[in-house]
């Protein structure tokens, strides 16, 4: 049989090719870092994610947030001041360099000089600021603000967060009694960890989407809390309890545990 | 190297599945008592109404696929690019694994092995037949230096290594503490690439067709793609029936296939909280008596399909391999079971992967694809899916066996067999 010299060779590479680039499709993704199309919350396309948001420190602070380092030049810088309310407690007033409070896009990428800042009451964070002024309480000592990312990471510069610490001195804390804890919202679970031993024993939590969720763990070494597809971490310190709270805004099975005994608490059904 | 001089400074993780933090929701009553009663049904409709004399035709059947595309497949530098694809994608896995971060939510190679490798396989190998056996990296680094005249492969040694690597890729992947740590994983990478290929120096290549787990799993998975070969070495269009009648009857088949089905039981059950009290309380250690749930679950699932073959070879005295016969229509029941359990897993964690590849850090994982009910939907459409298939193929076999007076008679123990099996799947699903 005659054949036109040259088509076959050409079917033949142009089927194999095509073979190749079907049962090749998921590995080549994988090796050549192409931009995959997936599912991304709003204001998370990898131009942000990637370009110039600074590089991902392994280091969490204390609230379990990875630190995002910017070069000094170009991180933002915070200093706080305070004065006493009328009323009570404090009225905070920020000055910020290089940054932009970015409400609106909080939860997206990580892009420099915007974000958030948090405000630490001795050391536990209480709140957000999404503006200059702010209001903490009375009856407490110290007040650290942090700047944060719109991806929640803490800006950091020379590896320590951006951050600005000032004394409460003078509290009118004898004057008036503590203002009684908020009540907490949403569900309420208490563990605790003895030796390898959970109490209650580890069952399920079965939660609505979009419920507030509260946990109250207390274990016997120190140790991190970690709650599974919400990423939340908590630093445990032996016999102290710690409360972590969070909104269960996925749907799924996820696992409470620890990170330094490898217990698994409590299962969190989401649905 | 950090990793490997101190690694201690690795978090502990709890023992589960390697990848992935998200878990599938426990079904509700209503989608578990539906398939199981769909089970149920189509097993004694099937028994009924399905032909009384064999249809499947193996590997004599098929629609043979154009020449052009038959020629492509064919051509050397089809295989050629394929083998180097294969090679320079396991070279990308060593490079993030050797100078990568040691961290599961920085570095791609976990994630690339325990859900692209392990899980992509699956609808890979069901779309496109065997490709591990294209992409084998092994086999690349086999033939730079084939052994000059390989010694024969013993007849009885059949599927039975892989079987004994997939149970130890299972323990890696369900029970091994750290298994997403650097320092494990080049273990087992070292451990595999040795055993591998000191057989493959001893045999040939034809060692990684019965030793290599993936590729017998890309192998056996694929058995039940509409791509196959005919006997003649045509490439076909075909049925997956008949794909799954030519599954040859290895020694090793039921236990390799016994240790698919008993570790995603194994899965399963880790996600029981009674399990996992039992993990953290047991005196023996957490990761020894992991061990033996895993190992109890494969001995059980091996032990009811034993049992099942005692009977029909009591009820049956010229069948003489009753074990190996019917482990065809298990693999489709075992594809139920992978889908049901890893599907989300493969949907979501496998572009956070990729994105990682790509270099982003700190990638979200995307929410799951289906919402709660058409999850669970899909689960259970899998189990039964995978139960229906089971039980034609082993009907179709059983009356090619079987005489026709006792052709009902004699599947009734598979048939028992396999509703055990699709309850206790849906059963973990539940729990």
């Amino acid at each position: 049989m005659m054949r036109i010299p040259g088509a076959l060779p050409l079917g033949r590479r142009f089927g194999g090719l095509c073979l190749v680039l079907v049962l090749a499709a998921a590995p080549v993704l994988a090796g050549c870092g192409g931009r995959a199309t997936t599912h991304h919350k709003p204001g998370t396309g990898h131009q942000e994610a990637t370009g110039g948001s600074g590089t991902l420190l392994p280091a969490r602070d204390e609230t379990g947030h990875r630190l995002r380092e910017l070069p000094a030049a170009q991180a933002p810088t915070v200093r706080a001041e305070v004065r006493p309310d009328s009323e009570g407690g404090w009225n905070v007033h920020l000055t910020v360099e290089r940054f932009l409070f970015t409400p609106e896009s909080t939860g997206g990428a990580a892009v420099p000089g915007r974000g958030h800042a948090r405000l630490l009451v001795d050391g536990r964070e209480t709140g957000r600021l999404y503006g200059p002024w702010g209001h903490v309480p009375a009856g407490a000592r110290t007040l650290t603000v942090r700047l944060h990312a719109d991806d929640h990471t803490v800006w950091a510069a020379d590896g320590v967060p951006v951050q600005a610490t000032v004394p409460l001195a003078g509290t009118p804390a004898a004057s008036s009694p503590p203002s009684p804890r908020p009540t907490e919202p949403g569900r309420t679970a208490t563990l605790t960890i003895t030796g390898r031993t959970v109490q209650p024993p580890p069952s399920r939590i079965e939660l609505k989407k979009g419920e507030r969720l509260t946990l109250h763990v207390t274990s016997d070494r120190d140790d991190t809390l970690h709650v599974h597809g919400y990423d939340r971490e908590l630093p445990l310190s032996a016999g102290i309890p710690a409360t972590l709270t969070l909104t269960a805004d996925r749907t799924g099975l996820f696992e409470v545990e620890t990170h330094g005994s490898g217990l698994v608490l409590t299962q969190l059904v989401v649905r | 190297m950090t990793a490997l001089l101190a690694p201690v400074s690795v978090p502990t993780r709890a023992l589960a599945h390697g990848v992935g933090s998200r878990h599938d929701l426990p079904l509700s009553p209503f989608y578990a008592y539906a398939g199981a009663f769909t089970a149920l049904l189509v097993s004694f409709l099937a028994l009924g109404l399905l032909w009384s004399s064999s249809r499947f035709r193996g590997d004599l059947a098929g629609r043979p696929l154009p020449t052009a595309l038959q020629r492509a497949a064919d051509a050397p530098s089809t295989r050629t690019a394929l083998r180097l694809l294969g090679a320079a994608v396991a070279l990308v896995f060593l490079l993030h694994l050797l100078l990568g971060p040691d961290d599961p939510d920085r570095n791609p190679a976990p994630g690339a092995l325990y859900v692209l490798l392990w899980v992509g396989l699956v609808p890979a190998s069901l779309l496109f037949g065997p490709v591990w056996r294209l992409l084998n990296p092994l086999r690349t680094l086999h033939a730079l230096h084939p052994p000059r005249n390989p010694r024969p492969l013993p007849a009885a040694l059949g599927l039975r290594p892989a079987a004994a690597c997939l149970l130890l890729f299972a323990w890696l992947e369900l029970v091994a503490p750290d298994n997403t740590s650097r320092a494990t994983l080049l273990t087992a990478l070292a451990l595999h690439l040795g055993v591998q290929l000191l057989g493959a120096a001893r045999y040939g290549d034809r060692w990684f067709a019965h030793a290599d787990p993936f590729e017998v799993y890309s192998s056996l998975l694929a058995r039940l793609s509409p791509l196959g070969r005919r006997a003649d070495g045509r490439l076909v269009l075909r049925s997956p029936f008949d794909g799954l009648d030519s599954t040859p009857r290895l020694p090793g088949l039921v236990a390799t296939v016994c240790v698919l089905l008993g570790s995603t039981a194994y899965d399963g059950l880790s996600d029981n909280p009674r399990w996992i009290t039992t993990l953290q309380t047991s005196p023996l250690g957490p990761v020894p008596t992991a061990t033996l749930g895993l190992l109890a679950a494969v001995a059980l699932v091996s032990a009811c399909y034993g049992l099942c073959a005692g009977v029909l070879r009591l009820t049956d005295r010229e069948l003489t391999t009753p074990l190996t016969s019917f482990a065809h229509s298990l693999l489709p029941i075992a594809l139920g079971y992978l889908t049901a359990h890893y599907f989300s897993l493969l949907v979501t964690e496998f572009s956070r992967i990729v994105i990682m590849a790509g270099g982003a850090d700190n990638a979200p994982a995307p929410a799951p694809p289906l919402d709660p009910g058409g999850l669970a939907a899909l689960q259970v459409g899998a189990v039964v899916t995978g139960h229906v298939l089971g039980v034609v193929a082993a009907h179709d076999r059983s009356v090619r066996l079987f005489p026709p007076a006792r052709a009902v008679a004699g599947q009734l123990p598979l048939f028992l067999l396999m509703i055990a099996y699709t309850l206790g799947g849906i059963g973990l699903l539940v729990a």
